[in-house]
């Protein structure tokens, strides 16, 4: 495009342009490929190595390192489906380096493909670590993922642009251990079939994903938990169709050792101090994104930058959370730090508070719920939500320790965005109707996808986007009309 | 193309949505559409605050973002409830650029078609 000779562009809009696509397009530039990291960005990324290595290192300690191993190798030829606790299949320590083994997975392939580390994958690095603990492993999370990157080859785009839904997408991986494990009789054939399913399954993800977006319009966080119960939905009819019953069996630690228990405030306070006391951007990286700012506030305001963290974490619990908010690019990381810290800690107090176990599946709740304090999750809007879960299992009369009540506290914050955008009520109103539909929906896909809360949170909050945009319309319509 | 045309749909229609937002009394909408690429005017007679064109600029001026572009960039245009989010396009253009006009504001939007070749391209000092 001659872009010199066009009318409608000013000189200073086409030097910019010039930049721009210079910037893009050069092969030659180191960073064409890359994107260029924040100074806090790396040290993300490596705090959240040290983590990973700190509990594998945990995990092997205390079950030792011959029974560990075995342990993790057990797991990769379990059954995966709702509800398996790992932490009572392998013990606890095992259950933590499977946990670890599949994190790494989606941490070392977010490096490898350059994707900016921030709120969107760090949510997903922690919410395959937490489910690492129920449902994923390594052997049955990489056909998935090879799906989706075979699916971006053919749609002619790179990895990077599908990285998201390959790493969420592992919900599905007990697609893979259903076909080697519970279907085909054990040998060759049947790990070469669930392979070749699972890797069939990831390519089906990116449009299905894509699509099911449009239904609740961002309002439910786990969108992969729609999706793949949806295509859960599918895989379990094709089961029943060829006349095999899956067994509903639920396997839960109700006994967790002190490990377990202290994973979540340990993990809090290393995020927290993380935020309080880690170092914000350079100045260079101040002024590049927002030019000017490091000269106009001067050393005061710099200094003052020291209690930023905190006003930061005040402005993130005045965002709606709807999908996709980068809590680390909208507010700061180290804000974000904050978030994460704060939910982890509040999350783990309740389950004290109630009495129910931190095992396998509870932790996987809480972590999910600190992974997404990046990216829609903060006290404001996660609240409303849980308080209508809460109101909606005394009022039915189930036990606040009972697995399905525990869990759809913990990841019924998917709908926190609701309570964000539209209010403390709507919030509860999504909370209640959602206990009742997390209820049965885990039936209807025989527990396929792990991510069961995600699928009735997307049912639930397609209702609830429907309904407000017809009260909006139709309130919009006689304001006008009175106005006339 | 249908791929081409349903991404210039999408901006259009966030970007037009955000722009209704401020209910003003006109808007145009300009597109220059080329072989490798395209670009996108669209005027409105709102006067905007030098703080929200800012923030507008800050939305458009997005660091790539593949991630978030492939996959939740496709919410760009087709959302009903909630606020128009000009950080949606952001992630999915090559450049964007908010400017005071007499009696109004102007947003261009600027995106080089896939295996757009630079080296064949008369931007001015594209040669690297």
């Amino acid at each position: 495009m001659n872009y010199a000779r066009n009318t409608f562009f000013s000189p200073r809009t086409i030097k910019k342009i010039d930049t721009a696509i210079t910037y893009r397009y050069c092969r030659a530039s180191p960073f064409f490929r890359r994107p260029v990291l924040t100074t806090q960005e790396k040290k993300l990324y490596h705090l959240t190595w040290a983590i990973l290595v700190a509990i594998a290192l945990a995990g092997f300690l205390s079950q030792g390192v011959t029974q560990t191993l075995r342990g993790v190798w057990a797991l990769q030829l379990h059954a995966a489906r709702l509800i398996n606790d790992y932490t009572s299949v392998a013990g606890a320590g095992a259950t933590l380096v499977n946990a670890v083994l599949v994190a790494a997975i989606g941490l070392g392939l977010v490096g490898l493909t350059g994707t900016r580390v921030s709120g969107p994958t760090i949510s997903a690095v922690y919410t395959m670590f937490g489910f690492g603990l129920f449902g994923k492993t390594p052997i049955n999370s990489l056909p998935i993922i090879l799906g989706v990157f075979i699916a971006a080859r053919l749609a002619g785009k790179k990895f990077n642009e599908y990285i998201l839904i390959a790493l969420f997408g592992t919900a599905l991986a007990p697609i893979v251990s259903m076909v080697a494990v519970e279907l085909i009789p054990a040998g060759a054939l049947s790990w070469t079939g669930a392979v070749v399913t699972g890797i069939v399954v990831g390519m089906i993800l990116p449009p299905t994903a894509i699509v099911m977006l449009r239904f609740h319009q961002g309002y439910n966080l786990y969108n992969i938990g729609l999706t793949s119960g949806f295509l859960g939905l599918f895989a379990a009819s094709l089961v029943a169709a060829g006349g095999v019953t899956l067994p509903a069996d639920m396997i839960w630690n109700v006994d967790p050792p002190l490990l377990l228990q202290l994973l979540i405030p340990v993990l809090s306070v290393v995020l927290l101090g993380a935020g309080l006391f880690g170092t914000g951007l350079s100045e260079a990286e101040v002024e590049q994104r927002e030019p000017g700012r490091v000269v106009q506030e001067g050393r005061a305001a710099q200094e003052a930058r020291a209690v930023q963290p905190l006003r930061d974490f005040l402005r993130i619990n005045r965002l709606s959370g709807r999908l996709p908010s980068d809590f680390m690019e909208m507010v700061s990381m180290r804000g974000t730090l904050v978030n994460m810290g704060v939910l982890g800690l509040g999350s783990w107090l309740y389950v004290l508070a109630v009495g129910a176990p931190l095992n396998g599946p509870v932790l996987g709740g809480i972590l999910t719920i600190v992974g997404f304090g990046g990216f829609g999750k903060h006290p404001a809007n996660c609240l409303p939500v849980m308080a209508g879960i809460l109101a909606a299992t005394l009022l039915f009369g189930l036990s606040l320790t009972a697995p399905g009540a525990i869990l759809a506290i913990l990841f019924g914050t998917t709908l926190a965005p609701l309570a964000g955008d539209f209010g403390v009520l709507v919030g509860f109103v999504a909370g209640f109707l959602h206990l009742v539909m997390v209820s049965r929906s885990g039936g209807w896909h025989s527990g396929i996808s792990l991510y069961n809360n995600g699928f009735a949170g997307g049912l639930t909050a397609t209702l609830l986007a429907a309904f407000m945009e017809w009260y909006q319309t139709g309130r919009d319509t006689a304001k006008a009309a009175e106005e006339r | 193309m249908k791929q081409r045309n349903e991404l210039i749909l999408h901006l259009i229609g966030e970007v037009g949505h955000y722009i209704l937002e401020g209910d003003p009394q006109r808007m145009s909408i300009n597109l220059h559409l080329e072989q490798d690429g395209f670009h996108l005017t669209i005027l409105d007679d709102i006067e905007r605050s030098d703080e929200e064109i800012g923030a507008m600029e800050a939305s458009l001026h997005h660091t790539e973002r593949p991630e978030l572009a492939g996959y939740y960039g496709s919410m760009a245009g087709l959302e009903m409830v909630g606020h128009a989010r000009l950080n949606l396009v952001g992630w999915q253009i090559h450049h964007g650029d908010v400017q005071r006009v007499e009696g109004g504001t102007r947003i261009d939007l600027v995106l080089g078609a896939e295996g757009f070749d630079h080296a064949g391209s008369a931007f001015p000092g594209a040669g690297c």
